[in-house]
């Protein structure tokens, strides 16, 4: 059914190209080679507001991630960047705006055409989202097996190739229990990347890694976006690895984006929260305190009050 | 505190409501699955052999129990032959539907529970949902209809189990006549009437349970505490809408006859 | 697990499961004769009154269990009860001038009918219609009738006693 998956999936670029409305003048003056299809932007987010439980997670953002390029959308824990991935996943509805995926509204999709479009982009989980119940080599074959006919041999030449891609062929016997943090990560990689995607969203891949396995997955991701022509979004606040490899940053706080650029120029930004976020300084427009009504001395010395939520 | 009452019934009608879209999600999920019949033959293995020993030793025990009852009750009479009906009857008619439900969402329900719960709270769910396929089709609907269809098969192994404890029990020990112990049961037990509304019942249950256990796992909210309330809370829903149901069921059939 | 075990376990599941259900329908319940009892030849019997006789109660001839009763009507025109009854096609050389009663198990048991042979050397044959009956005993006029006899001898009783006092 699928001999070449390669040269299918850009002739699915090109074809799906064509009916792309939103094209926009800028982004055509920066297209590179990796811009097969003429429209520099994979994905453009226009005044998204989204909020949970009547607080604001964002408040009118415009985003854009360039096709080929490693983007990285960084703020401090809660600002909700996995909620911005699944938002472009189309897991979640935004409130107000536009978010577009290859030409295409992801929200305004039906069920058929969401699940459509998502076979075009992998989604690495921070956990790895392995399935528990099958080993390294099933899961890499899983959506295989759920969306194509292929025969087996040629199942096994594809799961074989992508583990081989991320360094764990001799793996594949292991159960996801038996994998560290990193190696999930890695075969949750390989899963990913297994139906040829034109995007792969990496939500925080370098929490909690020792520095070798974090090393393997900066060279991965990097190298993965050079030699398959993949688009990357990377959500992260491990400011030191995200730099070394985003083309384009986006910074997000309070549900607004603070600032963007490439990583030179968000190192010599002159927006404080930028600065402080960059090189991670205590004190800052995010404060180390966290607001009081009273001042210190006042509340040192003033009455006892009975608080309202004390257990007693 | 009115207030949340209120709060409290609207959240409940709400989540009743979603498990019933949830169903009919599930329900859709059928023609995939025939395609694809390893996948229920898998779950069948989980949800039925599984609880298979033990259906098979409880059932042996309570029909054991029924007969050492029945026989001290029946001997007062000088009725020991009708000791094969009572058994029998007990079982068919009730024991066997609603203890096997009660005792399958113990054994199965509360793992069916447990796995999808931790299936969600570990982002598998989701990342199925990311690589475009439907959990609910690919995950909840093979469990969901191999519990369907090994409940009739337990109760009816529960039922048989149970009348040979009786047998062995009233015929081996107490020495109630074997002839009588089988006629009598046979006269007395009617096909239609027994053995199918029986079967019928275990049927329902077998939904209740497995739609309570697949829906509480699925709606879970995804930490290990909220994963261990839905267990707690499938265990216990289904057991009160066995019995509840069991009535409703029972008055129909008898006003039926 | 092996998906062969798996296989192999599950259809051996699902083949205990529908041996339990044949056992009840075939051992446990009355189906193994029902399929019987589609066979076999009608008879029918009128009765004054039927008393507690239900469908299916047992026709039965020397204690032994021959048919079942089929249907029980009320006949309008001669305010008589209607008993259709199968009969196993085995007993097949049931005298014409055999009787039929509504007997009753134990004290309190379930009513069934009794067939008593008769004499004659013609059989009985699908359809035909038993002339001799008895209706069922009811507890009622039993009890009634008793009572009334025993009033009877207790007035002699009574009677007697007083004339020997008066002596």
């Amino acid at each position: 059914m699928r001999a070449d998956p390669f040269s299918e999936v850009d002739a699915n670029r090109l074809s799906q190209s064509k009916y792309s409305v939103f094209r926009s003048v800028e982004s055509l003056a920066s297209m590179t080679i990796a811009d097969r299809s003429g429209d520099g932007n994979l994905v453009s987010i226009r005044d998204l507001v989204f909020s949970r439980d009547e607080r604001k997670i964002f408040d009118g953002i415009d985003l854009d991630i360039r096709r080929g390029k490693v983007t990285a959308i960084m703020g401090p824990s809660g600002t909700g960047k996995t909620t911005l991935l699944k938002l472009i996943g189309g897991q979640l509805r935004p409130d107000r705006g536009t978010v577009v995926f290859d030409g295409k509204v992801v929200h305004e999709q039906g069920l058929r055409d969401l699940y459509a479009l998502r076979r075009k982009m992998g989604m690495l989980f921070q956990t790895g989202a392995l399935l528990t119940d099958i080993d390294v080599f099933e899961n890499v074959a899983f959506p295989l097996r759920e969306h194509t006919r292929l025969p087996e041999s040629m199942i096994r030449t594809l799961v074989l190739m992508k583990l081989q891609a991320v360094g764990l062929r001799g793996a594949r016997h292991l159960m996801p229990a038996q994998l560290s943090g990193g190696m999930a990560r890695r075969v949750a990689l390989a899963r990913a990347i297994a139906l040829d995607p034109m995007m792969i969203m990496y939500d925080e891949p370098f929490t909690g890694q020792d520095p070798i396995s974090l090393g393997v997955l900066v060279k991965l991701i990097r190298d993965l976006n050079h030699s398959l022509g993949l688009t990357s979004v990377l959500v992260s606040h491990d400011v030191h690895e995200t730099l070394s490899i985003a083309d384009y940053i986006y910074m997000i706080s309070e549900g607004k984006i603070v600032g963007q650029g490439t990583p030179e120029e968000l190192d010599r930004s002159a927006s404080q929260f930028v600065a402080q976020f960059v090189h991670g300084l205590a004190d800052g427009p995010v404060p180390f305190h966290y607001p009081s009504d009273a001042d210190y001395a006042g509340d040192l010395m003033g009455p006892v009050k009975r608080r309202p939520g004390a257990r007693h | 505190m009115l207030q949340g009452w209120g709060i409290w019934a609207l959240g409940g009608v709400q989540r009743i409501g979603r498990a019933h879209i949830f169903l009919a999600h599930v329900l859709l999920g059928l023609p995939g699955l025939l395609l694809r019949l390893r996948l229920l033959v898998r779950e069948m293995y989980v949800v039925g052999v599984l609880s298979m020993l033990l259906i098979a030793i409880s059932g042996l025990f309570v029909g054991m129990v029924l007969a050492l009852q029945g026989h001290n009750v029946l001997s007062e009479f000088d009725a020991e032959q009708s000791l094969g009906v009572l058994v029998a009857a007990s079982l068919v008619r009730e024991l066997g539907p609603v203890v096997t439900a009660l005792l399958f969402s113990g054994r199965a329900g509360s793992a069916l529970t447990a796995e999808i719960g931790l299936m969600k709270a570990t982002e598998q769910l989701s990342g199925m949902e990311m690589m475009a396929v439907d959990p609910i089709k690919r995950v909840v609907a093979p469990r969901f209809f191999a519990g369907l269809l090994s409940m009739p098969l337990l109760a009816a192994l529960f039922s048989m189990v149970g009348v040979l404890g009786g047998y062995f029990v009233g015929v081996g020990l107490l020495g109630v006549d074997e002839g009588a112990f089988w006629a009598q049961m046979q006269a007395k037990i009617d096909f239609e009437e027994d053995i199918i509304n029986g079967i019928i019942k275990s049927l329902v249950f077998g939904l209740i349970v497995t739609w309570i256990a697949v829906f509480e796992g699925y709606d879970a909210v995804p930490t290990a505490e909220g994963v261990s309330r839905a267990t707690t809370r499938s265990v216990v829903y289904s057991a009160f809408a066995v019995l509840g149901s069991d009535f409703v069921l029972t008055a129909l059939m008898l006003r039926g006859e | 697990m092996h998906s062969r075990v798996v296989e192999i376990w599950v259809g051996l599941f699902v083949g205990i499961g529908f041996l339990a259900l044949f056992f009840l329908a075939m051992k446990v319940s009355n189906l193994g004769e029902l399929s019987s009892s589609r066979e076999g030849y009608t008879l029918f019997a009128r009765f004054e009154n039927t008393g507690n006789l239900k469908v299916r109660a047992p026709v039965s001839m020397a204690g032994v269990t021959i048919g079942r009763v089929k249907s029980i009507r009320f006949d309008k025109a001669t305010y008589d009860a209607v008993v259709e009854m199968r009969i196993d096609p085995q007993y097949d050389t049931l005298p014409e001038d055999t009787s039929a009663s509504i007997l009753t198990a134990g004290l309190l048991g379930e009513q069934f009918i009794g067939l008593t042979a008769g004499a004659l050397e013609t059989y009985l044959k699908d359809g035909d219609q038993l002339e001799l009956t008895q209706s069922a005993l009811v507890l009622e006029q039993l009890i009634s009738r008793f009572l009334f006899n025993k009033a009877e001898g207790g007035d002699k009783k009574a009677d007697a006693s007083a004339a020997a006092e008066s002596k």
